[in-house]
């Protein structure tokens, strides 16, 4: 099936295409949006990210599922935007860090509503929220993440703890 | 002693060695500000385990549908020579109504272009030096810092109001083809974004410095451009005669309207 439905995009039947986009643009734009912190972002990585795949469908070999050329795909893409963005910011990490301090919420201790999460996820700094997203959320382990972000092993571990405490304040936690 | 905040999430993670384990669990008996910490730590991972994935919003599919068409379209005129320009037809002939759908796509993807890689952040310092220059004043920086944001808003504002006239005039003229309950409802929403902007811009005239204010105009031109182009979408669904389309679309404006 999956050969089927890459012949015919290659063949240029956009409702194939529509497809693969109605099967994991959910899971794709979910990955763009929490890597960049912003839905808006997230929509516009989810765009750039299938209209690269419908450009390098052709160079899919099948040694791997569809779904997984196509994550590996989004996570490249995201990584390169985050790279990019943070080679623009990088002169201000620590002054950024220091704006994103906050006030803990008042504690709180019903259960964590996925939408508070979702925000609270948002609001983490750059760098620590990638780390939390690729391991927390996406399942990586730390000397994956490490890899992805050209980081030490080392700095993944902390940055993961650090986006768990922040998330600790501003989700009520303490 | 406290365990420290890494040793404490390692445990949370159950990623600690058996030894450091115990010696956790012994300190965590007699310490309730420890034991909350570990608590509240593995609330966060359970709560971040359960996350689902998020709906990509309705629109995204429309856009990237244009996309592609015109990535195809183009490609197949590189192909066929210089003269295959003139596919593009006059959208009174009532015969050429695909080619026409297809130029529509292609104006809406015109105008998205533009938008497209333009990401502003406000507040965003990221051309303003880390550190002051040995002699320079704090106020100098600080004084060309805002400068820089001011000019940077300016030529985003500029950039957003351009695509969404663009936007605007495919929308206005093609309105015929919505039904007047959804026209209504489009024209609604515009203009209660219109007036968020309105409020917005007068703010930053009067505050420039005021990264909210900054923040709610910009989100002001996204919100807009954003229901321009469902609008464009919207169009070009109905159009093609594709139902389902179209009534997702609807279905996303009318929770945005609620």
């Amino acid at each position: 099936m999956t050969v089927d439905l890459v012949a015919s995009i290659q063949a240029g039947d956009v409702d194939a295409f529509e497809a693969l986009y109605r099967q994991h643009s959910a899971k794709i734009y979910t990955l763009a949006s929490r890597m960049a912190g912003s839905p808006e972002d997230g929509e516009d990585l989810l765009q750039e990210i299938f209209l690269q795949a419908y450009r390098k469908i052709g160079s899919f070999k099948g040694d791997s599922a569809l779904g997984t050329w196509l994550y590996r795909l989004a996570l490249n893409h995201c990584l390169d935007y985050v790279r990019s963005r943070r080679a623009k910011m990088n002169k201000l990490t620590d002054t950024l860090d220091a704006e994103t301090s906050f006030e803990p919420a008042a504690r709180r201790d019903t259960p964590i509503a996925r939408m508070d999460l979702e925000r609270a996820v948002e609001r983490l700094p750059e760098g620590c929220r990638e780390a939390f997203v690729l391991h927390d959320v996406e399942g990586f382990d730390h000397k994956e993440v490490a890899d992805l972000l050209g980081i030490a092993e080392g700095t993944s571990k902390s940055q993961v703890f650090k986006a768990r405490l922040k998330l600790r304040g501003f989700l009520g936690k303490r | 002693m406290h365990p420290n905040e890494t040793t404490l999430n390692e445990y949370a993670d159950g990623s600690l060695g058996a030894a450091e384990r115990a010696g956790v669990e012994q300190h965590l008996a007699a310490c309730a500000s420890c034991r909350q910490l570990v608590d509240d730590l593995r609330d966060i991972l359970r709560a971040t385990g359960e996350l689902e994935p998020l709906d990509a919003p309705v629109r995204a599919w429309p856009r990237l549908e244009r996309a592609i068409r015109m990535e195809r379209e183009h490609a197949t005129r590189v192909t066929a020579g210089p003269h295959s320009g003139a596919a593009v037809s006059d959208p009174a002939d009532a015969g050429s109504y695909r080619t026409y759908a297809t130029w529509l796509a292609a104006a809406a993807a015109l105008v998205l272009a533009a938008v497209v890689g333009m990401r502003y952040t406000p507040g965003r310092r990221a051309e303003a030096p880390a550190v002051a220059p040995a002699g320079a004043t704090a106020s100098a920086t600080a004084g060309g810092a805002a400068e820089s944001i001011e000019t940077e808003l300016r030529q985003a504002e500029a950039h957003y109001e351009n695509a969404i006239k663009g936007l605007e005039a495919i929308a206005t003229t093609e309105r015929s083809e919505l039904d007047p309950r959804t026209a209504a409802t489009l024209q609604k929403n515009l203009a209660v974004i219109d007036q968020a902007i309105s409020e917005s811009r007068a703010a930053v005239r009067s505050e420039p410095a005021s990264e909210p204010a900054q923040q709610s105009l910009i989100e002001g031109f996204k919100a807009k451009i954003g229901l321009l182009q469902d609008t464009v979408a919207l169009i070009n669904e109905m159009r093609k005669g594709n139902e389902a389309g179209a009534a997702r679309i609807v279905s996303g404006l009318k929770q945005k309207g609620n």
